[in-house]
């Protein structure tokens, strides 16, 4: 058999070619149907928009189009003598104006992070006729990219279409091996029998061949023909590891097993939340959010006030209150480790649970995790066989109740909220009663108290209002339009001071900052009592829309349903623009024209886009220098808003000497955010302009 | 709009070369290029709003008089109201009824003369020992069939009466009782027995004993252009001939009564005819040219209505034999100021051609009617036109002695009223007030700043392509207006407002007309705005489609986040944009309003427990209270309880469903994206 191999590489490789052909004709015919079904799933929708349209247009009166007698006649002469030549008058019809051109863009109502392209998308089209200068500067732009996109186009394999193509392949080896042992079994002479069980035996085998990994020749093959993709024995391990990602084992360390899945492991409460900590954003309260790539994670946070009691009133009949040794021997405990909980809990994932616990507690056995997860897989325990009322508080048999593996972690994911308020976790662990989760709690670690912290002391509001002022004063003189992003500050052993990133790129420390809520660089807020639109009050000195944590006063913090607010100074979070509308412009192009009119000052739209790099802004302008048409607008000294791929309607408004509005950089609770207000007053219909110098 | 239609509404009007008139006399070339400039920037306009003009006589769209700046023209009072009854409608109705009724060719030709104008001779008023009458002799004149014998055509003329006729009479001096009148019988026009008459005409001859020569006209010129559009020369020929052995001059005139085919070519209405004097005999035909001249310059034909003597009288075809002229007569067309007119009022009051007013004598009957009331108290004031051109270089000034708009003709009575009809009606210029000593100057220029968009509804310009703008005369708009304002507060009127701002022209200039004159378009597909789609603003979603999509894709693709994580996260993800929260102090209503519309659905997919995880994380973050975890939980567990039994059997199918899933989606995302993993955010 190997000898045969050596002469069939060659064969191998044509046939991986071929094979590899095949499927990436396939998938680009399969991609070319799908582009096709979107174009007309989208040509639809057009369509259906232009009926509606044409269906009110035939109402209308029609005009005739007159006869012109300028333009004469048009007439068909046939070259065949028996026709006429026929005649008929020119009717011709008004000229119809042309829209701009419009590239197509997404709608946005909030700004967009992108990360900075690194690869060049598309070569811009110069036209039809590249030009001298174009090529010179194509040549350029592509200089400033890592590469072309589709510039390996050729030799490109993903995992997909390599399992495809091994796939492919071992079918050519079983032939293969079937010719052989046919072969085979001719010239060895046979008997019929005999080829009919090894036959079956060989069909048999290929039944189970789906699981088995083909022959190595095939791997050879590949990786003969990507050498970039691996060796042969890489090659195949990765096969191997496509064919069954779906096993347990397979997960990626960190990914927790579901909780509501019937594969839910007993696991530290760090791990369980790992995720919703991780992809939270404190800022845009969303998971994962698209403008801020860093999230801090909570457990630096510091409880604000502390609201967890100890329930002082037994929960039930059976409530584990009711036995007083608990109780005596709770309060001991707890008192005993009041202390040492004081320590903020460590933050890191791995170690499972604190090891004072089992100091402590010392039938908390170590291997718990394995346990527990053995027993989070037998599918014998089910939730709902499991009431709580089932076993009446009979000892005996809360000793015998088991555990799932999502309720132990639920049980630490709550005890590190509820800490000992047993009644309160057993309620919301839903299956388990209180008694249970006492004696649980009793073998897991050991009960203890809230820890108590001390109460918060007042600032000192007249000396920091003072100092306010001189800050927002200050900043306004140092900073010659030097503006940096916010960036929330974290540096847990010692106060904003002038290493603290928020000050040195003086900036305020927001409420996302991880310093205490008394630090001397935080913004206080306002307190007005009026519309906030006038330097009386300190954020609109400070060019920020009010913060509805910080200004409870002016009306920031209120009315969330209504568009009506009495403080004027937080219509950008909150979205309070105008009805804007498009049309083709006075000037140039599209405009955007707005729908009632707005007076002086008042805002009217977010000029929202993509947010990105003040390098990426670079790469990008100069294409769209190159275009004539830029929406780049410069947010800070970080960041740039490019409005050409994602946007809003304020996108379309011209630039002018002589605007009707005017751009703000705001800072609206963290972020930059770029505000166009009204310069003067403005009728209804009028055009929007601004000055983008 | 465009002189091309202007021609073809039947009016020629000269656009400006009568304004070149008052130019003194510099080199002819500087006078031409001056000129050229000239025309350049008045030309367009001004025939524009000559063509609306006429448009407006034909098919008024409203009605000068009801504007609050030009009350003064309105002279119809409530008075009648009071003694007003129902009977009377019918009354009036009938009375019109039985004038319908009678043939409109009646019995009489009655001829009621209003005065003889000639432009050189001083008001009557003004010399006191100046004849303020002239003879007038109408004549008949029958022109027979030719004859084989006959040379030329045999001529009858029937003498109908001589009549003194007032010379420059006021019109507001004169009471229209008091015109003189004649009847000519409608037997005359019968066919005579001795010749076949093919046409009949009448000869007005004015004599008057005068010392003065003429200076206007020098030569018996026949003007044909002041006729009817296509009568041929020989309806209203003007012979000439001076009867100098009295020292008087002689002035003729002939118009056709009935034509060759007996055609009936005069109406009731009221006529001014030129009158051709006759000083050095007859010219012979050969060296007649068809030109009027003045002072060596061309005259437009209307000129010939100022400069001229004319004859201004009223034609009735009545049955009334009486020969009353108190018959209720319509009054003259137009006053006459008796002062001098310039060559600028010519040119525009067009209502003084009386063969072309004949067919508008309707419409602008009243008008005129209510111009003679108005005009009473007439202020004497001169008002300078000033033309500024050529970047304002340039200037050319007109002088005109009345209020009415050089544009359109139209009697404004106060200077207050002028300028702002001007303002408003005539926007492609500006109009700046400058009080002048004699009278008041008004600087002309052209607006830049015209905004000749359409103010309609913007929709009629697509409803069928350039409907809105028909050439085939006015289209009726669809209305736009949408708010009426009732009794607004005026400010007092005063003619400060026209005076030039001090701050530059930017708040003149600016158009008057505001509002949604334009089609809009939808921003996502481009396609136009239908006018019920209006108030419905695209961007009012927080959370367009793609980005809904975006935000659970952008999930999908953690290999590292397991599949009930990530519901719950793609759900509170869809929930936060589409409340758009943006305070700490929103989260705990958020979760309750999460619970709310999403809870049925977290209990059906089996994700209480990833829910509970995230209520955690949230207080984590000190989001929420401890009492807003347990009521959202209280609150999902009614919700689980509410929901029947079959679902409860169901779930432990989603919840294997849901395990399946979780493989199967999980080699999915590792086989497709499998960049991202939680991990990579933190660093």
């Amino acid at each position: 058999v190997a000898a045969s191999m050596c002469p069939d590489k060659a064969a191998w490789r044509r046939r991986v070619k071929s094979e590899y052909m095949r499927l990436r004709q396939l998938k680009r015919l399969k991609k070319v149907e799908q582009v096709k079904n979107l174009f007309r799933s989208n040509r639809e929708k057009i369509e259906e928009q232009t009926n509606i349209l044409n269906a009110e247009w035939c109402k209308l009166r029609i005009q005739s189009i007159p006869l012109s007698p300028s333009a004469g006649t048009c007439t068909v002469e046939f070259g065949f003598p028996g026709f006429k030549a026929q005649t008929i008058a020119v009717r011709p019809l008004s000229t119809v104006t042309g829209m701009p051109f419009m590239y197509s863009w997404s709608p946005l109502q909030h700004n967009f992070m992108v990360e900075d392209e690194t690869f060049l998308h598309n070569i811009p089209y110069m036209g039809d006729e590249v030009l001298e200068q174009d090529e010179a500067f194509l040549e350029e732009l592509i200089d400033n990219y890592d590469g072309v996109h589709g510039d390996r186009e050729g030799g490109f394999i993903s995992d997909e279409i390599f399992k495809e193509l091994v796939e492919a392949l071992s079918q050519y080896s079983d032939h293969d091996e079937e010719e052989e042992e046919e072969a085979s079994t001719a010239k060895m002479g046979k008997t019929e029998d005999e080829k009919v069980m090894r036959r079956s035996s060989v069909e048999v085998r290929d039944l189970s061949s789906s699981k088995r990994i083909p022959s190595d020749m095939i791997f050879t093959a590949i990786a003969s023909m990507f050498p970039y993709k691996g060796t042969t024995e890489e090659l195949k391990e990765k096969y191997k590891d496509l064919l069954d990602p779906a096993s347990q084992v397979k997960l990626p360390p960190l990914c927790t097993p579901n909780l509501d899945g019937p594969f839910a492991k007993s696991v530290q409460r760090e791990q369980s939340l790992h995720s919703f900590h991780t992809l939270f954003c404190r800022r845009c309260f969303k998971y994962d959010c698209f403008l801020h790539p860093f999230h801090a994670s909570p457990n630096v946070y510091k409880r604000k006030s502390k609201e967890i009691r100890m329930e002082t009133e037994p929960c039930g009949a059976d409530c584990f209150l009711l036995q007083v040794e608990f109780i005596d021997q709770n309060v001991l405990r707890s008192q005993r480790s009041r202390r040492r909980r004081r320590q903020p809990r460590p933050t890191s994932s791995g170690v499972p649970g604190p090891s004072r616990s089992a100091e402590e507690n010392k039938d908390g056995d170590s291997d718990r995790e394995t346990t527990s997860s053995s027993e989070g897989n037998s599918r014998s325990q089910t939730p709902t066989k499991l009431c709580p009322g089932d076993d009446d508080g009979e000892q005996k048999a809360c000793c015998v109740v088991q555990w799932s593996g999502a309720e132990e972690s639920l049980f630490r994911v709550l005890r590190g909220t509820y800490f000992n308020n047993l009644c309160s976790i057993a309620r919301l662990i839903g299956t388990k009663n209180c008694k249970e989760v006492y004696e649980f709690a009793m073998k897991e670690f050991l009960i203890h108290r809230v820890p108590l912290e001390d109460g918060g002391i007042l600032p000192q509001k007249k000396k920091r209002k003072h100092r306010l002022w001189a800050k927002i004063q200050l900043k306004k003189d140092n900073s010659s339009n030097q503006v940096y992003n916010y960036q929330p500050c974290d540096h847990p052993d010692h106060p904003c001071d002038t290493s603290c990133p928020c000050v040195m790129t003086q900036n305020f420390c927001e409420k996302f900052c991880q310093c205490e809520n008394e630090c001397q660089n935080r913004f206080p807020g306002c307190r007005c009592k009026t519309q906030c639109n006038t330097k009386q009050c300190p954020c609109y000195l400070a060019v920020r829309e009010c913060d509805p944590d910080l200004c409870m006063t002016c009306g920031a913090a209120e009315h969330w349903d209504s568009k009506v607010v009495s403080c004027k100074n937080c219509s950008i979070q909150r979205g309070l623009k105008k009805h804007l509308l498009l049309a083709p412009s006075d000037v140039a192009g599209w405009g955007t024209f707005i729908k009632e009119p707005v007076q002086k000052n008042e805002f009217i739209s977010e000029y929202c886009g993509e947010l990105i790099s003040q390098d990426e802004a670079d790469r990008r302008g100069r294409i769209y220098d190159k275009y004539m048409s830029s929406f780049l607008f410069n947010l800070n000294n970080d960041f740039v808003v490019d409005a050409t791929r994602k946007g809003n309607k304020i996108r379309f408004a011209n630039h002018s000497v002589n605007p009707n509005c005017y751009a703000k950089v705001v800072m609206v609770n963290g972020d930059h955010r770029i505000g166009i207000f009204a310069k003067r007053a403005i009728l209804q219909g009028e055009e929007l302009f601004f000055d983008y110098r | 709009m465009s002189g091309a239609s202007c021609k073809a509404n039947g009016a020629v009007y000269p656009a400006s070369p009568a304004m070149m008139n008052s130019v003194k006399k510099p080199k002819m070339e500087q006078i031409q290029a001056d000129h050229e400039l000239f025309l350049q920037a008045f030309e367009k306009p001004t025939q524009i709003y000559r063509f609306l003009r006429t448009r407006n006589l034909i098919a008024p769209i409203f009605l000068h008089r009801t504007l609050t700046f030009m009350s003064h023209r309105n002279g119809r009072s409530n008075a009648k109201r009071k003694a007003f009854k129902v009977d009377d409608m019918l009354q009036m109705v009938e009375k019109m009824k039985a004038e319908q009724e009678s043939p409109s060719l009646c019995s009489h030709l009655q001829l009621t003369f209003t005065g003889f104008f000639l432009k050189d001779e001083k008001p009557s008023s003004n010399s006191e020992n100046e004849q303020s009458s002239v003879s007038l002799e109408v004549l008949l004149v029958k022109v027979c069939h030719k004859k084989r014998k006959d040379v030329s055509c045999p001529i009858k003329q029937v003498p109908t009466g001589k009549k003194q006729v007032p010379l420059n009479p006021e019109s507001n001096q004169t009471k229209p009782g008091s015109y003189p009148s004649l009847l000519v019988s409608s037997n005359e026009f019968e066919p005579s027995n001795s010749h076949m008459v093919k046409s009949y005409s009448l000869l007005f001859r004015v004599s008057r004993t005068g010392r003065r020569e003429l200076n206007g006209l020098v030569n018996g010129v026949a003007n044909e252009n002041i006729d009817v559009v296509d009568a041929p020369s020989r309806k209203k020929r003007s012979s000439s001939h001076k009867d100098e052995a009295e020292g008087t001059e002689t002035y003729v005139a002939q118009m056709t009564v009935f034509d060759k085919n007996r055609r009936l070519q005069l109406l009731d209405g009221e006529y001014e005819v030129s009158m051709q004097g006759i000083d050095d005999g007859p010219v012979s035909k050969k060296r007649a040219t068809w030109e009027t001249l003045l002072d060596g310059k061309r005259l437009p034909p209307f000129e010939t209505f100022s400069q001229g003597p004319t004859l201004q009288f009223t034609l009735r075809w009545t049955a009334d034999t009486s020969g009353k002229s108190l018959a209720p007569v319509a009054k003259p067309l137009s006053t006459r100021n008796s002062e001098s007119c310039g060559p600028m009022e010519t040119r525009t009051s067009h209502h003084r051609t009386a063969l072309m007013t004949v067919k508008e004598s309707v419409s602008t009957d009243i008008q005129t009617k209510k111009e003679q009331a108005s005009c009473e108290p007439r202020q004497k004031l001169r008002i300078f036109y000033q033309f500024l051109y050529n970047n304002n270089t340039r200037q050319q000034t007109e002088a005109r002695d009345d209020l009415h708009c050089p544009w359109c003709t139209l009697n404004c009575s106060k200077l207050y009223s002028l300028l702002k009809h001007l303002k408003l009606s005539h926007s492609r210029f500006i109009f700046n007030y400058v009080p002048h000593t004699k009278g008041a100057r008004i600087d002309v220029s052209i607006n830049e700043c015209y905004d000749g968009s359409y103010v309609g509804n913007p929709q009629d310009i697509h409803s069928q392509p350039g409907f809105a703008f028909s050439r085939n005369g006015p289209v009726k708009r669809t209305a736009v207006t949408h708010i009426l304002v009732c009794r607004p507060k005026r400010i007092k009127p005063s003619l400060s407002e026209f005076l030039e701002s001090e701050d530059g022209e930017l708040e003149q200039q600016r158009t008057y007309v505001s509002g949604h004159n334009r089609l809009y378009f939808h921003s996502d597909s481009c396609m136009p705005l239908r006018p019920q789609e209006m108030d419905v603003d695209s961007e009012d979603e927080r959370d367009p489609e793609w980005l809904r999509e975006k935000t659970a894709t952008q999930l999908d693709e953690f290999t590292d986040v397991n599949e009930g994580e990530k519901e719950v996260m793609k759900l509170w993800n869809l929930h936060v944009m589409n409340h758009g929260f943006i305070a700490d102090n929103q989260m705990n209503q958020a979760i309750m309003l999460f619970v709310e519309s999403q809870g049925a659905h977290i209990v059906r997919r089996n994700l209480c427990r990833n829910f509970l995880l995230h209520l955690v994380s949230m207080h984590d973050f000190n989001l929420v209270s401890t009492a807003t975890i347990d009521r959202a939980m209280v609150q999902l567990q009614q919700i689980q309880q509410d929901l029947p039994e079959p679902e409860m059997e169901q779930s432990d199918q989603t919840l294997a469903s849901a395990g399946a899933c979780n493989g199967s989606t999980l080699l999915l995302s590792v086989g497709k994206q499998g960049k991202r993993t939680k991990c990579g955010l933190t660093d």
